[in-house]
């Protein structure tokens, strides 16, 4: 009955490895919401996290791009490792997009100013490409006609779609996900999903923290689950929605569905 | 059966009467109080007319009218106020014109309605101003002020219809422009064996006074906002330090300071003039406040939006400058606007270092020989207090308007 978890080693993948976490831990003041984090996730993988509220998902994510610094083990992302260093981290952060649950759209900025923003001031593209560039990835998400408008105009599924569109437009090697679709409407959660299944089709590596369970089985290599600053159990979509190995998965699961 | 009658008299009565009766009368009290405030308001506006064109004797202001707006200015230098004038007219009604081809472009792309400013609503925005001016030319009985106030309106009205039509990339630079015209107008009044600024008095001087304080709190308040938010220690201690004690001190301190106390700050042999010195205080002081308000705006700033910039690469600084101040700004346009109101009417004060502004003109037209124990006080304060009132008002006005505007890309 018990199928062969091939992936329990959240360390095992197939291919060249791109992101690399050995032991990390993370505390905010006595808490630790980080514990001994082992993780490697290849080239073109697709990394699900799951797991219940406070249990670290944020953080795991936070850590990777530096908008929470780490305090023990070693972060490296495409050869290079994060250190104090502000060079290492923006170049780190030049090559890893991150979509955050409550988007964080540059309000006082149009739809395309707040795509060409980074491209113009962090890589210097000249303007007239940017905006090509700001287009291409409009049309990606499906939105190519709200490009002169401002984000408050738009629907919550809209808005996403061009913070989607705002990090690609960076070229990102990586991209992170924290809960892209828990503070949409539930008619809106599709339009995101599709652009994020599209974009893992087309070969992107991604870290995605969401409880949207179709997403994983569709598109997931690898699901992550955490409890408490660890990670639990690690293993395909089909392993850890069909067959976990340990009872706190379970109750989780059987909690979300 | 009530509701039919009702509508029924609805018919019958004018909005103006449903509109009285629904607001006014609409219980007993409500009656009552209507109609105390009714003859409390009518006595009030009959003896403010009475007083205004009957009994007050406007002779003092009327003899004193280019002491009001000058003060002490040497007489056969006007000229130069009236060439400044037209420079100050100019600059202001370019960058209107500018600002307004801006808006409109930025409207037009965004595919936004935007309206234009009718005649109509120019008169609703500065109805004070055009009253003031009216008086101000009422008093002066000779033609020579009339035409050259209509020449500097005109000025200001052509300055903004070329600021309208600049072409796009000479737009960019219109601010330039602008900046040289205002440094031109300070020029025209004091270069070429012109009035330096100790010799300047009245609304002339509250004004520059209030514009001059105004762009140098400005960036020293910025600096002093972002210095307290600093990584470095020194420099955010010297930033907290320095705004409480200038928030702990009156302004009436600074400023006899200014001019008493601070002699020994200086290196010997320099010795800054009284308005220069002034200067110096009401920026000082305006800054720390300035400091304040900007300190809100950017803590108003949701912190998704720096982790947003950071997280595409962009550096600390970029961040500042391209994602958190301009939303922390227009956060605090209106309180921003308050202190400058402020510190316009905080140029009162300096009526006790003995400076001649608008209060000063005041006292001294009532020691004139002439005017001296007639207590005629009860005239020339209503009129710098009108005055104060237009630029105060008008501020506050456009304020609340520009805060309208900027928030189109509101969330
Ligand atoms: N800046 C912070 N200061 C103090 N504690 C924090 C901070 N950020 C997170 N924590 C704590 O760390 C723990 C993990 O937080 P995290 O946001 O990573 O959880 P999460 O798994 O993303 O939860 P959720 O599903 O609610 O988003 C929580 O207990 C949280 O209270
Ligand atoms: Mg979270």
């Amino acid at each position: 009955m018990t199928q062969e978890n091939v992936y329990a080693d959240a360390t095992r993948v197939r291919g060249d490895v791109i992101i690399e976490l050995q032991g990390v831990d993370k505390h905010f003041g006595d808490f630790q919401a980080l514990k001994n984090i082992n993780l490697n996730v290849g080239k073109q993988e697709v990394i699900v996290v799951m797991g219940p509220s406070g249990s670290g998902k944020s953080t795991l994510i936070r850590c990777i791009n530096r908008l929470e610094k780490h305090d023990a083990g070693r972060i490296v992302v495409d050869g290079v490792e994060l250190s104090d260093d502000i060079r290492n981290i923006q170049e780190i952060r030049r090559e890893t997009g991150m979509v955050f649950q409550q988007f964080n759209l540059f309000p006082h900025l149009t739809v395309l100013d707040n795509i060409t923003l980074a491209p113009r001031q962090v890589r210097n593209v000249p303007k007239k490409e940017a905006e090509e560039l700001a287009m291409r990835q409009l049309e990606r998400v499906k939105i190519p006609e709200q490009a002169q408008k401002y984000p408050g105009q738009l629907s919550g599924g809209q808005q996403q779609r061009v913070a989607i569109a705002r990090s690609l437009a960076m070229q990102p090697k990586v991209m992170l996900f924290d809960e892209p679709t828990s503070a949409l409407d539930p008619e809106m959660i599709k339009e995101v999903l599709d652009a994020m299944v599209e974009l893992a089709e087309s070969g992107m590596t991604m870290i995605v923290v969401t409880h949207e369970m179709g997403f994983a089985r569709a598109v997931a290599n690898r699901v992550l689950f955490m409890a408490d600053g660890e990670v639990v159990e690690v293993g395909t979509p089909e392993h850890i929605f069909e067959n976990p190995d340990e009872d706190r998965t379970k109750l989780f699961l059987s909690q979300i569905l | 059966m009530a509701v039919q009658t009702d509508t029924a008299a609805v018919h019958r009565e004018s909005p103006a009467v449903r509109w009285a009766k629904e607001n006014l009368f609409s219980t007993w009290y409500n009656s009552l109080l209507t109609l105390i405030f009714g003859a409390l308001f009518v006595w009030l506006g009959f003896s403010v007319i009475r007083w205004v064109f009957f009994e007050a004797e406007w002779e003092i202001v009327r003899v004193n009218l280019t002491l009001f707006m000058v003060g002490r200015f040497p007489r056969e230098e006007l000229a130069r106020v009236w060439v400044s004038n037209f420079l100050i007219a100019g600059a202001i009604g370019l960058m209107a014109g500018a600002a307004a081809a801006s808006a409109a472009a930025a409207a037009k792309e965004a595919g936004l309605p935007f309206t234009q400013s009718t005649p109509r609503n120019w008169l609703q925005r500065f109805w004070p101003i055009l009253l003031l001016v009216v008086i101000l030319l009422q008093f002066s009985q000779t033609w020579t002020p009339t035409v050259l106030t209509l020449v500097t309106i005109a000025i200001g009205v052509g300055a903004r219809y070329v600021g309208l039509h600049l072409p796009r990339a000479v737009r960019r630079w219109a601010w330039l422009i602008v900046v040289v015209m205002l440094i031109g107008a300070y020029g025209a009044l004091s270069w070429f064996g012109g009035v330096k600024w100790d010799s300047w008095g009245g609304l002339h001087l509250t004004l520059f006074v209030t514009v001059a304080g105004i762009v140098l709190a400005f960036p020293l308040g910025l600096l002093l906002a972002l210095g307290r938010r600093s990584s470095l220690p020194l420099v955010r201690m010297l930033s907290v330090g320095y705004i409480e004690f200038i928030r702990g001190v009156p302004l009436i301190t600074l400023l006899l300071m200014g001019i008493f106390a601070l002699g020994f700050l200086l290196p010997p042999g320099v010795d800054p003039s009284d308005v220069t010195r002034l200067i110096v205080a009401i920026t000082l002081f305006t800054a720390a406040y300035v400091a304040e308000n900007v300190r809100g705006g950017l803590q108003a700033v949701p912190k998704g939006q720096t982790e947003a910039g950071q997280a595409l690469g962009l550096s600390p600084w970029k961040v500042m400058r391209l994602i958190v101040l301009p939303q922390a700004l227009r956060a605090v346009i209106p309180a921003m606007v308050g202190q400058f109101i402020s510190l316009f009417k905080d140029t009162s004060l300096l009526v006790v270092v003995g400076i001649v502004e608008l209060l000063q003109v005041s006292s001294i037209a009532n020691n004139q020989p002439e005017f001296l124990g007639r207590g005629l006080a009860e005239v020339t304060l209503p009129f710098v207090a009108l005055i104060y009132w237009v630029g105060s008002y008008t501020m506050s006005r456009e304020s609340r308007r520009l805060e309208k505007k900027l928030g189109v890309g509101e969330r």
